[in-house]
């Protein structure tokens, strides 16, 4: 019965149509049904498998290279990722794979390197303009055939920040949804409540922060959890984002009063202790730890980190009791509480000066096979992949997976890619650095979104 | 009246001893306690205190590191690399310091001042260039990516090193050997060279010293682990044991141990040649 | 003799490897800088040529005079800071004899071999204002409140602090070699005459030292210039630009905003200005020596 009701709550999930793009507007569509593709999917991959072990039994020695994002291989997405890699390792002997893995910043700027003269041979990317425009631009990645994908499962739209001019270059690996990440015996303990506007979630900082903890771990030292947090705050105040940003960044004006409002009530909330000290300056592990070793109440981060609950890492009576929740509403703002920061960001493509790019194809289709990834994914806490999950529903999934899948499901709407990676590289860049001065009150809001709009121009 | 200025004496010397003491202190004391919570556990890192008694001592921490760290190959990669490195630099600037030091021909002041250059140019602002090229001929994520800027870089110090040893060389004793018939090579290496020994050293030790703890240009150009030198050790752990701080801590001891105790072992001659050089530079 | 030292085939093989090396590793990279500051390649597909547009940028860019402001203001810490202390600590290490002064030498040069990418790790730990060394410190000191080290106006000397600790054994040694190497004759006349150790101090041992001082300065504002590395992993230039150098905006343009043409353009500037300070450095400094 648990089951059923889950399965059914995933794959409403599912029909929510999620943005890649920055253009257009959310809206709940109802897609082909889940259910029925389940069990198409669940014989396709079989077939596959045979497949491959045909092809490759008399084929020469393959090497593959894969530069992947993912550093730590034994939690979370890495894991994961190894996972299959070994397995493909199993089913192909005559294929041999070696793995670079970079941290997220590290790892942008090799790729940046590696762009301008050959890559290796599958990559991690993200389906998003900051990052993609100049990419595809330069023709570096292979293109794929989208009719391959059909019966793969991705959730529809998912594809559409991975195309340009109508083909498609990467696959998404997540649907990602911002949450403030909170320990739960810690709320109880000292009787907090999960804020259910702003102002209550400023009222409760200030609580927190009296009884000596941190309110809120931010990884404040990269600039784009901060952009992300700014973006939450345009969907509560206006409703809609994408529309807006991608508006002001084509005209290379930040002038709409909704972003001055968001801005400043960010920069606000962080003058008033909403975050440890020294945030800006601060990684993403750094802030990680904070809160998985109970020094701080919250921490904001996306739902890729939701296999938290499962780190062998992080102490037992913390890592059962991490809930989350998204950002609140504000007051006279025109977002309801469904209205959610949540996009497809990450994923892989395969490089198209590959001189394995047949091999290459093939292991990033092994990749997607839904019993593939985004199973183990699920399997192992790791957070919604961007591709239907509904048959692998066990009902012993953690506290925190069902949360997500339950914001998921009553979302009436998505922010789509976060405001930070809507405009061309040069605006992320200026934009990240920036909002650092803005957050701590170096600059003023106004001067923060005159320098943003000129790195628009 | 003698007894007064002993007293002062004392006084002045105990003043001076606290001097020196809490220097030491301040600069030996955050590696006091990077070994300390390097063998704790992580959560215990969150203290108030200053240094703790680990509950339990977690030698595994430096397994961790050792092993994932891929510590024997990043140090053999270190160690080989910059060897490596110093037998050229060291080859190349007694060849060319005897060169424009010694021999007669009209460029001479001119070649030295161009290769002495090279000791003004910033060598991050070569980052870019350089691996355009080395993408272009292939060279990215092989040895001489690291060898050639190091080389490079390291040269003119050692060029100019050499030839200003080189004016302490007597040049009587070439003649002799160009009496007895000799070539200018086997004066170079047969004469010269051994009398360059002490330079040769500060050369050595200052060469080292600079390329050792590089890493920009390693982490631009290599990609693979097969070369990769000791800092990604640390690099690459903050990634992969980003929750773990006390195995972060071990594999920062691990990778600052070797050069720290055959800094201790041979410090004598170390400070002996940095000290030549510094006296020269 | 003379023959055998003229022999323009002999000379030409002792210089070409490093002439070779320099050619391929300093000159080549940097004509190719030159080019590429000239156009707008983000770094992948085709260069456009621009002319002189990315050096209009640059005079415009706040970050890179905030880059030139900070290598200022570590060049002036180095010399009023890490300078006279290394210079105190020196003398009176002189002082002591026997097997402690070699002792405190050896401790005061180890951080010097450490590499960077430990130094500025373990300092990220140091400052952290939750759980780090520094703050840790100031609460057994019964200071109770967390000191943000890295805010936009602290965070530029919280750098110049990790660069002091690290090199000061490198200063201390250079001033140390400086006053072993004076003449021990010029301290006996001056006790002779009376004079105390600080006097001494002032009126032989500094005077004396001109030379060892003026060699230090000059590399404390080149290695200023310079500072990349520790800057890249303490703070990469932030918060906001605040910590910015040179070498790091550099990598950063052409590497994560895609303007490689730019991050050429600046390297090309960096270059020239390093070359300007070497130059009147010397300059000066050689106008003084004979006087």
């Amino acid at each position: 019965m648990k089951r059923k009701l889950l399965v059914t709550l995933l794959t409403t999930a599912m029909t929510i149509s999620m943005l890649a793009g920055c253009g257009s507007t959310a809206s709940t569509e109802a897609t082909t049904p889940a259910a029925d593709t389940a069990a198409e999917e669940t014989a396709a991959p079989a077939e596959e498998t045979a497949d491959a072990a045909d092809s490759t039994a008399s084929t020469d020695p393959v090497t593959l290279k894969v530069f992947s994002n993912l550093p730590d291989r034994k939690n979370g997405q890495g894991l994961i990722e190894q996972m299959v890699i070994d397995e493909y390792l199993a089913a192909n002997p005559n294929v041999t794979i070696e793995v670079e893995a970079l941290d997220e910043e590290a790892y942008k700027t090799k790729f940046k390197a590696y762009a301008m003269d050959g890559m290796p041979d599958v990559v991690s990317i993200w389906g998003q303009p900051s990052f993609l425009d100049d990419v595809l631009n330069a023709g570096v990645l292979a293109e794929l055939n989208e009719a391959d994908y059909a019966d793969y499962g991705f959730v529809s739209g998912s594809l559409d920040g991975f195309k340009k001019d109508g083909k498609l270059y990467g696959l998404p690996r997540n649907t990602d949804i911002m949450a403030f990440y909170y320990n739960q015996k810690m709320f109880e303990d000292n009787g907090w409540k999960v804020p259910a506007t702003y102002d209550e979630l400023l009222a409760l900082a200030d609580d927190i922060n009296a009884a000596g903890i941190v309110p809120v771990a931010m990884d404040g030292g990269d600039g784009w959890p901060m952009a992300i947090y700014l973006t939450d705050l345009i969907v509560k105040i206006n409703g809609t984002h994408g529309d807006i940003v991608s508006e002001a960044i084509a005209n290379a004006d930040f002038a709409n009063p909704v972003f001055k409002q968001a801005t400043e009530l960010f920069a606000q909330s962080a003058q008033a202790g909403l975050f440890q000290t020294g945030y800006d300056s601060q990684d993403y592990a750094t802030a990680m730890n904070l809160f998985t070793n109970g020094q701080a109440a919250m921490f904001y981060m996306g739902s890729w980190e939701s296999s938290m609950a499962l780190n062998q890492d992080i102490s037992e009576d913390i890592r059962t009791n991490i809930r989350a929740f998204t950002m609140p509403v504000v007051d006279g703002g025109k977002g309801k509480a469904t209205d959610i920061a949540a996009w497809n960001g990450g994923g892989y493509a395969v490089s198209a000066s590959s001189e394995v790019k047949e091999e290459a194809i093939k292991f990033l289709n092994y990749l997607y096979q839904p019993d593939k990834l985004s199973k183990y994914g699920w399997e192992n806490g790791v957070g919604m992949s961007a591709q239907d999950q509904t048959a692998y529903m066990s009902g012993s999934e953690t506290e925190l997976q069902k949360q997500f899948m339950d914001i998921l499901n009553n979302a009436t709407s998505v922010s789509g890619t976060p405001i930070n990676d809507c405009g061309p590289s040069v605006f992320k860049t200026v934009m990240e650095s920036e909002i650092q001065n803005a957050s701590n009150g170096t600059t003023s809001a106004e001067d923060f979104l005159t320098s943003i709009g000129n790195a628009c121009k | 009246m003698k007894e007064k200025k002993t007293i002062g004496s004392a006084v002045k010397r105990t003043f001076l001893w606290v001097i020196l003491i809490a220097v030491a202190v301040v600069q030996v004391f955050p590696l006091i306690w990077l070994l300390d919570f390097s063998l704790a556990s992580s959560n215990e890192m969150f203290t108030t205190g200053l240094l703790i008694i680990p509950k339990k001592i977690q030698w595994g921490n430096y397994v961790k590191a050792f092993v994932d760290g891929h510590f024997l190959l990043y140090l053999k990669n270190s160690i080989l690399i910059n060897g490596l490195a110093v037998l050229l630099v060291i080859f190349i600037s007694i060849m060319a310091a005897f060169a424009c030091k010694r021999m007669k021909w009209k460029l001479a002041g001119a070649v030295k001042t161009l290769l002495l250059i090279g000791m003004m140019i910033p060598i991050h602002a070569t980052l870019l260039p350089n691996y355009k090229i080395y993408n272009a001929i292939d060279l990215t994520d092989t040895i001489w990516a690291l060898l050639i800027p190091y080389v490079a870089f390291s040269l003119p110090q050692g060029l100019f090193l050499m030839t200003s040893f080189l004016e302490a060389v007597p040049v009587e004793l070439e003649e002799a050997a160009v009496v007895d018939g000799c070539g200018i090579y086997r004066i170079v290496f047969g004469i010269v060279t051994p009398l360059l020994k002490p330079s040769i050293a500060t050369v050595a030790i200052m060469t080292f010293l600079n390329n050792w703890n590089e890493f920009i240009m390693a982490s631009t150009y290599l990609s693979s682990p097969k070369w990769k030198t000791l800092p990604f050790s640390v690099l690459e752990f903050t990634g992969q044991y980003s929750s773990n701080y006390a195995v972060q801590f071990a594999v920062m001891s691990l990778t600052a141990a070797p050069a720290v105790i055959v800094y201790i072992l041979l410090n004598k001659h170390i400070t002996k040649g940095v000290a030549m050089g510094a006296v020269k530079g | 003799m003379q023959k055998l030292y003229s022999n323009k085939l002999v000379i030409f093989s002792l210089v070409l490897p490093g002439l070779l090396v320099f050619l391929f590793a300093i000159l080549a990279p940097i004509c190719l800088s030159v080019y590429y500051g000239f156009t707008s390649y983000s770094g992948m597909g085709q260069a456009e040529w621009i002319g002189w547009e990315n050096y209009k940028t640059l005079l415009r860019d706040a970050n890179f005079g905030r880059s030139l402001t900070n290598s200022l203001l570590l060049a002036i810490g180095f010399i009023f800071i890490q300078h006279p202390i290394a210079i105190i600590v020196a003398a009176v290490l002189d002082k002591l004899q026997g097997k402690a002064e070699g002792v405190f030498r050896c401790i005061y040069f180890i951080p010097n071999v450490i590499s960077v990418a430990v130094i500025a790790y373990l300092w990220k730990f140091i400052y952290n204002p939750d759980f780090g060394l520094l703050n840790n410190a100031l609460r057994a000191l019964g200071y109770q409140g967390k000191i943000n080290w890295f805010s936009n106006d602290t965070a530029i000397w919280s750098v110049l602090v990790v660069l002091i600790w690290h090199g000061f054994g490198w200063g201390m040694l250079i001033y140390y070699t400086g006053i072993k190497n004076i003449d021990p004759v010029l301290y006996e006349a001056a006790s002779i005459d009376g004079a105390d150790q600080v006097s001494t101090f002032l009126r032989i041992t500094l005077p004396l030292m001109k030379p060892v001082i003026q060699v230090n300065v000059t590399m404390a504002i080149i290695s200023a210039l310079k500072q990349m590395e520790t800057v890249y992993l303490l703070t990469n230039g932030g918060p906001g630009n605040s910590t910015q150098f040179a070498a790091n905006y550099l990598y950063q343009q052409a590497f994560k905003a895609f303007r490689y043409g730019y991050g050429n353009a600046i390297g090309v500037v960096f270059i020239i200005i390093c070359l300007l300070v070497t130059v009147f450095l010397n300059k000066i400094f050689a106008d003084r020596q004979p006087a």
